[in-house]
């Protein structure tokens, strides 16, 4: 297992967000978790990167405990994180946020931001315009090519299709599928749950910081429950 | 009124110049600080103090006779710079490790720091005033408040032109200031330090998604901050060549006008904020005369809260380029 969250309980003071939630990403999948507003997706996705405390439970990365570590020094042992919100630096220009995302890293970085300008060209066009008046969509790969510069072993994606328009939608998700075809591990955190089972390998559901269903991601496309919470009435194969 | 004005406009151009110099790099430390942690660090104030006193140590050291000018008194000059700007730069360090660090950790309300912001101004204040003078200068306690002096320059004047006159010290002190504040500028630009404290001012919990170790980052910014302040000292001293335990209050309240003026967090803002408030103020002493000096100053700190909270030039180090 490359990322192993065994039992953790997260609390925002007396209150818990999380309670008691195991998940595993093995390496070279995409899983994804979906779940209501409030479910706790977020704060997973924290507390792997080490923005929040863990109460009990601990997370094994690359077969070491990073419980304690500090934020900071888990982006350097390979967890890349694109935020809920995207988190673009609004006063930094599209290169100089890019490069914020090879921070932990050392060395010459001209040809990953070559490679980030590749996977997303509209970047180029802009790269010394200000990250705060991009587009949405816009912000959106600029938050995902960011993450990819500190090369992570796993990606955590937060609501990547969060505010965009549908044909941006499935750009984001090809880009996702072509993330990881290149070998990068894929957890993707998704309210457009319809695309996130089609894309992804496993899925877990979440509900009130706990987990209620993990199963192979095809599987939950067809799963009444699931297709009554969260694909809506419509949804179509 | 205006009379006085006319006549006395170029040295008070010039005298407001170097006050505003000063002013200026004081602001900095106040504004990066802010732009990191949100916080008016109101001991900045005895940062400067402390670097005052470092470059009155080295004067002392050198015991010089009689009074330096031209290359002599730049070496000397660049020699204060030095020291004050260290020792005010690791003084700010400890500051922030010792004061607001453990406060920081503990998640505390940003009034708690600012609380404990002002306990370490009036302490090292009094550590200065009853214990370090005191005992450095061999004086009795009670005369620890005195003003001290280290008298090193010779007063030239450089150039004139009619009524127009710089004198070097002067042009000294705007020349360095502004050096300082390009170097400065270009290093939060261009340096991957300086993009680490510019992404930690804009979003702090997305830079160490970024891998941005932020009580390295809040290090750095004091240490930085610190160091401007002991430049500003360094040249205080050059200007006017004595110092006491309290002489950080009122410039440390003009310097924080002057961030305020630029607009706060705003690198940029500190020196043109400090130039502005420098012509103000001695403008102002000129028409109403040197008595209304402080009153002027303050009266443009209320009238730029009350009609552009956000300063001249507004954007702060959050959303600025720089
Ligand atoms: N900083 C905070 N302080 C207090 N409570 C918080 C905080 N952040 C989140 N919570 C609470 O924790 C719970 C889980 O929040 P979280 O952001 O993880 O949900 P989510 O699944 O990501 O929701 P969404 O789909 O709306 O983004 C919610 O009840 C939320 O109100
Ligand atoms: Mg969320």
């Amino acid at each position: 297992m490359l990322l192993e969250i065994n039992d953790i309980h997260v609390h925002y003071g007396k209150i818990a967000a999380l309670k008691g939630v195991s998940v595993e990403v093995d390496e070279g999948e995409i899983v994804t978790l979906i779940g209501a507003n409030g479910a706790g997706k977020t704060t997973i996705l924290k507390t792997i990167s080490g923005l929040r405390p863990l109460s009990t439970g601990r997370i094994l990365f690359d077969g070491r405990d990073i419980s304690s570590m500090p934020g900071h020094k888990r982006v350097l042992a390979g967890i890349g994180q694109a935020p809920e919100g995207r988190g673009i630096f609004p006063g930094m220009t599209v290169t100089d946020n890019l490069l914020m995302g090879a921070y932990a890293r050392k060395g010459d970085f001209s040809k990953d931001l070559q490679e980030a300008f590749d996977l997303f060209p509209r970047l180029a066009e802009r790269k010394d315009q200000m990250g705060g008046t991009m587009s949405g969509g816009e912000q959106q790969m600029l938050a995902i090519g960011r993450a990819l510069m500190a090369k992570p072993k796993v990606l955590l994606l937060d609501e990547p299709s969060m505010g965009l328009a549908p044909m941006l939608v499935q750009q984001i998700f090809s880009i996702i599928e072509e993330i990881n075809r290149r070998g990068t591990t894929v957890l993707l955190v998704e309210q457009n749950a319809n695309q996130a089972l089609r894309l992804a390998h496993r899925a877990y559901v979440l509900e009130t910081g706990s987990i209620v269903k993990s199963a192979p991601a095809r599987e939950l496309l067809d799963d009444p429950q699931v297709r009554a919470a969260y694909l809506g009435a419509g949804a179509t194969d | 009124m205006l009379h006085d004005f006319i006549v006395q406009f170029w040295p008070s151009t010039t005298d407001g110049l170097a006050l505003g110099s000063i002013y200026a790099l004081i602001a900095l430390g106040y504004t990066m600080v802010y732009g990191v942690l949100r916080l008016i660090n109101f001991a900045h104030s005895e940062i400067f103090m402390i670097g005052t006193f470092a470059s009155l140590g080295v004067i002392n050291l050198m015991g010089i006779s009689t009074p330096l000018g031209g290359i002599a008194l730049v070496g000397t000059l660049a020699l204060l710079i030095v020291v004050s700007g260290t020792v005010s730069g690791a003084s700010a360090v400890a500051l922030e490790y010792i004061a607001y660090r453990p406060l920081r950790r503990k998640g505390a309300s940003r009034l708690a720091a600012l609380i404990s912001a002002i306990g370490a101004s009036l302490f090292l204040q009094q550590l200065f005033a009853r214990i370090l003078i005191p005992w450095w200068f061999g004086l009795p306690k009670e005369k620890g408040a005195l003003p001290i002096q280290g008298r090193f320059v010779q007063r030239e004047d450089l150039l004139t032109l009619g009524s127009f006159v710089i004198r070097s010290d002067k042009l000294i002190i705007l020349v360095a200031a502004v050096v300082m504040m390009v170097v400065l500028d270009q290093f939060v630009v261009r340096t991957k330090l300086g993009r680490g404290i510019r992404a930690t001012a804009q979003d702090p919990e997305t830079a160490v998604l970024m891998g941005v170790n932020i009580d390295r980052i809040v290090s750095a910014t004091f240490a930085i901050g610190g160091a401007m302040a002991g430049v500003a000292a360094a040249l205080y001293m050059l200007r006017f060549e004595e110092t006491n335990y309290f002489v950080g209050f009122l410039l440390g309240i003009k310097a924080f006008t002057a961030a305020v003026l630029g607009g706060i967090g705003n690198l940029r803002g500190a020196l043109v904020g400090g130039l502005a408030l420098g012509l103000i103020e001695m403008y102002g002493a000129s028409i109403f005369g040197t008595q209304w000096q402080n009153v002027v100053a303050f009266v443009v700190l209320v009238l730029v809260l009350m009609f552009r909270p956000t300063g001249i030039l507004g954007e702060s180090l959050q959303k600025a380029r720089a």
